[in-house]
């Protein structure tokens, strides 16, 4: 211990420890020498005598500083101070080699950043890995859990200690005492919610089963407020506790504050308020087997339970449920059978993993794309290292004759490899925490602020791996081809033109790895970018420049929130009027060319679809989509009338129920026949079940997805004679007057009804393009990287090439005053380099088709093994790989024959 | 001449502290080589090393001081802890070539 101690100690003091050594040897040689002098040598004689005695002071030296210091360290000391100044000589090389493996490092580290903060860092309960998240599938496709089957499964399960359900209410309308009402991010759950997770009250008591229980409006009800609503609202104060928030119909009293750690059972959500579900929820819907379900289920496994024996006995129950239930109504177009059905049971550490199951492909898709990325880079730098190795053979021979050990040569370049891939490291991880925000806020949007993307332990194990990788790939590589010099046991000073085949061999073998790998990319980026284009050269049949576009939630206080409930005439007229109002005054606004109100808007992710019955033919009854449009709606989005007229002012309460119909709709009913003055009833609760009347046809359009393969039928009634609460709000304007006629709008809205409130302001050019966003990033990380990747792989062969011709420079010219041409010359490099192409092809085809495989969900509109695109991708390399020998072929063209053969 | 058993010069080292007082290396390396009387190949700048591993160890200690030519040097001293491991030490060679020696005559 003590000589540890000492040990490192004397790291530190090494050059005056050295000194002290220098002087007792002195010393000691003198002693010496003066007493040979004194038996009457003369002071040469006696000096010579006193050193032979004495025996060699430099491997004593040596000997003695191992022993004193901590030679590992020492030495590794030494190795950085020479690599770090072999790098600056080396600038172009070291600037290629850093700079692409801090891309490399950062991409990696940048995307497992924002993987780890959106689905695998575990939420804030106890002991998370009991968690499991319950996943319903029909045909193993996701399906959706009704209330009843939810408590029918968690009144018989054993392999669960605890199930809680969760309704996401993103936007629930609330009042606290003396304030306007506002929008709170809520989370429904159920009593067993907090238990089963395990969390703890920072304040006053958690929601518990006796909370959760069906209640009629007067009754109490209990709330759980976060630490950062208490904060922000109340100041900690804990007179909270006891205060009431107001929902729509119901007052919820405060009953106490989450810990400030439990940010909610899912990353990316963050919910300010959790209400016991079944309190809060109608008695008619909870029972219902078509109206309640639920976004998330999750369970704790009773200890000794795996998830596949929970997986197996929660099937088994799912499928006996619904033998006991009655059939399903006919709404839903298929009831499942029971042997359709089946539960899936997930890992629940990071909780219900709702961005995990939206973006965990893609983002799984791009990590690997990056990982790629940093693989070739590696390769990239190890062969440049290999090439500058070869060329630095007579240095290092010479350090080997000169009696380094082969040990320390290899670690020189080992170290070499070491500072690179650290240097990288750093900077890149670095670069990470700079791109992880930015990635993350592309990738979630609006949600991404509600993550937490701080660096955590994981993260930095996962850049230390990529850098571990890194160093090992760029330092051993060229270390081993170091033993095989030393084993070859040549001198090759001076001898450049004979190069151990194996080391060419290497060489090539890695840039073949290279191009391979890039040609995967450029392949995927290819398929990508075809799918790009098809997706936003979608003729979308609505014109959607210059329209703005407000999603509304209308929480007028009375009526019924839901669809399918009657309201009174009453209601329905003072909403009826309401609407018009807002109509007119949005039509009024400077710069506003046409507006309209309807029930949903496009491309909002809302759809209906209902029964239409043909009133001659009852037994008739096809589906379609529905929309609720006031009287401007057509022109605004620019839909194009095909026949007869759109809706108009005209079409009042009072007035002939119409409808307007699209083509596919008409295609599907009439066939040949003319629509117009056709009747059609839709099939649903309320007084709406009347027929009415089609006055127009439209063309068809994409109406929620561009990736609907064919436009389905379609069915548009006028706002006013079903009158819904409105969820959007579409603004035709003029050009650049976007931002300011947003909010004036929203300012209309206020001035007419107080309860019209704006939820969420776009265009809808945004929101068409929003449902590509996934395409589009992945298109353009592999673009970046597939571009990225082809030119390190040119810089790869340029060096390498660039290499070949020094050291061939007297083949060369022996070549060319033997009469070769020149041309013959510059063809041997590009033949060269062309069979180097279709090496790397052979290998790289197989795996980019491969590849475009595990890409098909992100495909549209091109085959994942599309040939045209891969043979694209083999054009591009081999341009590439042609480019890069053009410059080393030029140069060996003009090798002067008698400098060459001079020089040796 | 023969080397030094492994082990022997730390052993002699210490025996020469003991019996001599504080010395130089240059003391030390002469004392061991008078003793040896010719029957070892000492390059005296082995000795040095050892030294070193004997002040580690906490045997010795060393300070600088004034040789006889009048020039620092540093001297070396046994501790308290180099005696007792000299003792220790110097039990068990002898025990060893005890043995040693019956196991020779022996056969």
């Amino acid at each position: 211990m003590r000589a540890v101690v000492q040990r490192i100690a004397a790291l530190f003091r090494r050059r005056h420890l050295d000194d002290q050594l220098d002087e007792e040897v002195r010393g000691h040689l003198d002693l010496l020498a003066a007493e040979y002098e004194r038996r009457g040598l003369t002071p040469e004689q006696a000096r010579h005598l006193a050193r032979r005695d004495f025996g060699g002071v430099e491997p004593m030296k040596e000997v003695y500083r191992d022993r004193r210091g901590l030679p590992i360290v020492e030495t590794f000391a030494q190795d950085v101070r020479y690599t770090v100044r072999a790098l600056a000589q080396h600038r172009w090389f070291s600037a290629v080699a850093v700079l692409s493996l801090t891309l490399g490092i950062a991409g990696t580290t940048t995307v497992f950043s924002v993987m780890d903060a959106a689905m695998l860092r575990p939420i804030a309960g106890r002991n998370v890995g009991g968690l499991v998240v319950l996943e319903p599938r029909r045909n193993q496709e996701r399906f959706i859990l009704f209330n009843p089957e939810f408590e029918a499964l968690r009144g018989r399960t054993q392999t669960l200690s605890g199930m809680f359900a969760v309704a996401e209410q993103p936007f629930l309308k609330v009042e606290f005492p003396g304030e306007p009402p506002s929008y709170i991010a809520a989370s429904l759950v159920s009593g067993t919610y907090f238990d089963v997770l395990g969390v703890t009250p920072s304040a006053g008591r958690l929601l518990t089963a006796s909370d959760d229980r069906l209640a009629g409006p007067d009754a109490p009800c209990a709330a759980v407020i976060s630490d950062a609503l208490w904060r922000r609202r109340f100041a900690r104060d804990r007179r909270a506790l006891g205060s009431v928030v107001r929902l729509r119909d119901r007052d919820c009293a405060i009953v106490g504050v989450v810990k400030a750690a439990f940010t909610g059972h899912q990353a990316g959500s963050v919910p300010e308020l959790w209400l016991p579900l079944r309190n809060v929820s109608e008695r008619r819907v909870l029972e219902s087997q078509t109206q309640a379900f639920y976004a998330g289920v999750m369970g704790r496994l009773n200890p000794g339970v795996t998830r596949e024996q929970a997986e197996a006995e929660l099937t088994t129950l799912y499928r006996e449920i619904q033998a006991l239930e009655p059939p399903l109504p006919p709404t839903l177009r298929q009831p499942p059978k029971p042997s359709e059905l089946s539960m899936g049971v997930l890992p629940g550490a990071a909780g219900m993993g709702g961005l995990r199951r939206q973006f965990g492909d893609a983002l799984a898709m791009m990590l690997a794309a990056v990982a790629l990325v940093l693989l070739i880079a590696a390769i990239n730098v190890a062969n440049l290292q290999l090439a500058r190795g070869a060329a630095r053979a007579p240095e290092l021979a010479t350090r080997l004759a000169l009696g380094a050990s082969r040990w320390r040569l290899i670690r020189q370049l080992a170290t070499e490899g070491a500072v690179i891939a650290l240097a990288g490291g750093l900077t890149g991880v670095g670069l990470a925490i700079i791109l992880t925000p930015r990635l993350a806020s592309v990738v979630f949007g609006a949600r991404a602020a509600s993550l937490d993307l701080s660096v955590d332990v994981r993260v930095l194990l996962a850049a230390s791996a990529a850098t571990m990788l890194t160093a090992l790939l760029v330092g051993v590589i060229p270390a081993v081809r170091l033993s095989a010099l030393h084993s070859s046991r040549r001198l090759p000073l001076g001898d450049r033109s004979r190069e151990s085949p194996g080391s060419q061999r290497l060489m090539r073998t890695l840039i073949v790895a290279q191009c391979a790998l890039s040609l995967l990319l450029v392949t995927a980026s290819g398929l990508l970018l075809q799918t790009s284009l098809r997706l936003s050269g979608i003729e979308l049949g609505f014109d959607s420049g210059h329209v703005v576009l407000l999603e509304i939630a209308d929480e007028t206080p009375g009526g019924s929130p839901s669809f399918s409930a009657r309201e009174t005439p009453d209601t329905r007229a003072r909403r009826a009027a309401a609407y018009r109002l807002v109509d007119e005054r949005l039509n009024a606004i400077p710069g506003v060319q046409s507006s309209s109100l309807s029930w949903y808007g496009l491309f909002s992710m809302n759809d209906l679809w209902t029964t239409l019955v043909d009133p001659r033919r009852t037994s008739d009854r096809r589906e379609a989509r529905m929309n609720f449009v006031s009287s401007l709606y057509f022109d605004t989005v620019g839909m194009r009338l095909v026949r007869g007229r759109t809706i108009t002012e005209a079409d009042q309460f009072e007035a002939p129920r119409v409808a307007v119909i699209n083509e596919s709709l008409a295609r599907q009913r009439f066939g040949d026949r003319d629509p117009i003055g056709a009747q059609l009833t839709p099939d649903f609760p309320g007084d709406e079940d009347r027929p009415v009347t089609i006055v127009g046809v439209l063309e068809d359009a994409r109406y929620n997805s561009l990736r609907e393969t064919t436009t389905g039928p379609m069915v548009w009634l006028p706002l006013q004679q079903a009158v819904y609460r409105i969820t959007s709000v579409e603004l035709r304007v003029q050009s650049g007057a976007e931002a300011a006629v947003s909010q004036q709008a929203a300012a209309v809205l206020r001035s007419v009804n107080p309860y019209l409130m704006v939820r969420r302001s776009t265009t809808l050019a945004d929101q068409v393009q929003g449902t590509a966003a996934r395409e589009r990033l992945l298109f353009t990380v592999s673009t970046a990287f597939g571009g990225f990747a082809l030119l390190l792989a040119a810089i790869g062969l340029h060096g390498t090439l660039a290499y070949k011709v020094a050291r061939r420079t007297r083949e060369i010219g022996v070549r060319l005053a033997l009469g070769a041409q020149r041309s013959s010359v510059v063809g041997m490099f590009f033949t060269d380099a062309l069979a180097l192409a279709a090496t790397s092809a052979a290998i790289g085809v197989p795996i980019a088709l491969a590849a475009g495989w595990s890409l098909r969900a992100f495909l549209f509109g091109v085959a994942p093994r599309d040939p045209l695109t891969v043979a694209a991708a083999c054009g591009v390399l081999t341009i590439t790989v042609l480019m890069a020998s053009c410059v080393p072929a030029f140069r060996a063209s003009r090798v002067d024959p008698v400098t060459a053969l001079r020089s040796e | 001449m023969d080397e030094v058993p492994y082990g022997a010069l730390d052993l002699m080292v210490l025996k020469t502290l003991d019996g001599m007082g504080p010395l130089h290396g240059y003391g030390i390396a002469r004392r061991i080589e008078q003793i040896a009387e010719g029957s070892l190949a000492l390059n005296q700048g082995t000795i040095y090393p050892a030294l070193l591993r004997l002040e580690q160890k906490g045997w010795i200690k060393s300070d600088w001081g004034m040789s006889e030519n009048n020039r620092r040097a540093r001297f070396y001293a046994i501790t308290r802890a180099g005696k007792k491991q000299l003792s220790i030490e110097s039990d068990l060679w002898s025990r060893t070539l005890a043995m040693m020696s019956r196991l020779l005559e022996e056969s």
